[in-house]
């Protein structure tokens, strides 16, 4: 790959970031409301895309049990927890498996 | 911001120096550093050395950018409403948009009063964005210079998902949005499981595809 194929990756890379952070005028109300339910299904997803690969396959059983301690610290709605939930998660995954 | 961001930020660096050390045989030390430098996408980064490694050519080097960059437009287009400066400060803060500073900006505005949520949102997303760019070109540059943080991958790969659970958590503002939440993992999964080619892309279809029905108001 040469430097001027990487600077045309790097420009589509950051034309799509820019898009609609620069060029797109805030939204209405309505659209707003919209966007709004995007972020928390969108974190889901990328978590459930960390966890199930190609056909199916998990993740590794550490890292399944670090989800899982994340998940039921979730209700506190705080990052540090969550990833303190995460941590004991995976120490107990790693110990079980 | 900076604390908050260092879990994500020592991920992104192992997951860095992965990267440095295999893009090196592909791109040399130079366009490999250039890269991050420049381009700042940890999964296209990764998925363009492997194409590099099957042979590929131009046309689905830049295909394969396109694709994997549209998620970028649903994440701008959500946090356009809360940017409240001009369209130069916005560009120079588009550069810092990847899933987890959009992540820790949406989670920032959502803590503060609604009169702070543009500043605190802009703020978060540079803080959040230069921090994690930092520690992505230190982990290439590590891994350019051959050194091997391949040991930690399995602690590093853990800190992702429960990272996204965290941010998800507190992306909730309804009570209607933990169920679009799980509608879209269980959405994402199930391409997992029946498309897998349409897996990169599955986070944002789904998240989508969940927020559109329903009132708008």
């Amino acid at each position: 790959m040469s430097a001027l194929v990487l600077l045309a990756i790097a420009l589509i890379t950051y034309g799509s970031r820019a898009a609609a952070v620069v060029l797109l005028p805030r939204p209405g109300a309505r659209f707003e409301m919209i966007l709004s339910r995007i972020p928390a299904a969108i974190f889901a997803s990328l978590a459930t895309a960390t966890l199930v690969g190609d056909g199916g396959r998990l993740a590794d059983v550490p890292v399944l049990a670090a989800a899982a301690g994340a998940l039921l610290a979730s209700p506190a709605r705080s990052l540090l927890l969550c990833l303190i939930g995460g941590a004991i998660g995976y120490a107990a995954g790693a110990w079980l498996g | 911001m900076v604390l908050q961001s260092l879990p994500a930020a020592a991920a992104v660096a192992v997951f860095g120096s992965l990267y440095g050390a295999a893009a090196r045989a592909y791109l040399g030390a130079p366009l490999t550093l250039a890269s991050s430098v420049i381009v700042y996408s940890g999964a296209l980064q990764f998925a363009l050395v492997a194409l590099l490694g099957a042979g590929a050519t131009l046309v689905p080097l830049l295909l394969t950018a396109v694709v994997l960059n549209l998620r970028h437009l649903v994440l701008g287009a959500a946090l356009r409403s809360r940017f409240e400066s001009g369209p130069r400060r916005r560009a120079l803060l588009a550069f810092f948009l990847v899933d987890e500073t959009f992540g820790f900006a949406i989670a920032a505005g959502n803590a503060v009063e609604p009169r702070a949520v543009g500043a605190t949102t802009e703020r978060t997303l540079l803080v959040a964005g230069l921090t994690l760019w930092v520690a992505w070109l230190v982990g290439t540059l590590v891994g350019v210079l051959g050194g091997g943080l391949a040991a930690v991958e399995s602690v590093a790969g853990a800190i992702f998902p429960v990272l996204f659970i965290g941010l998800a958590a507190l992306a909730v503002t309804r009570p209607s949005h933990v169920a679009r939440a799980v509608a879209a993992a269980v959405l994402t999964a199930a391409v997992a499981v029946l498309l897998p080619d349409l897996r990169m892309l599955a986070p944002v279809i789904a998240g989508v595809l969940v927020a559109l029905p329903g009132r708008a108001s």
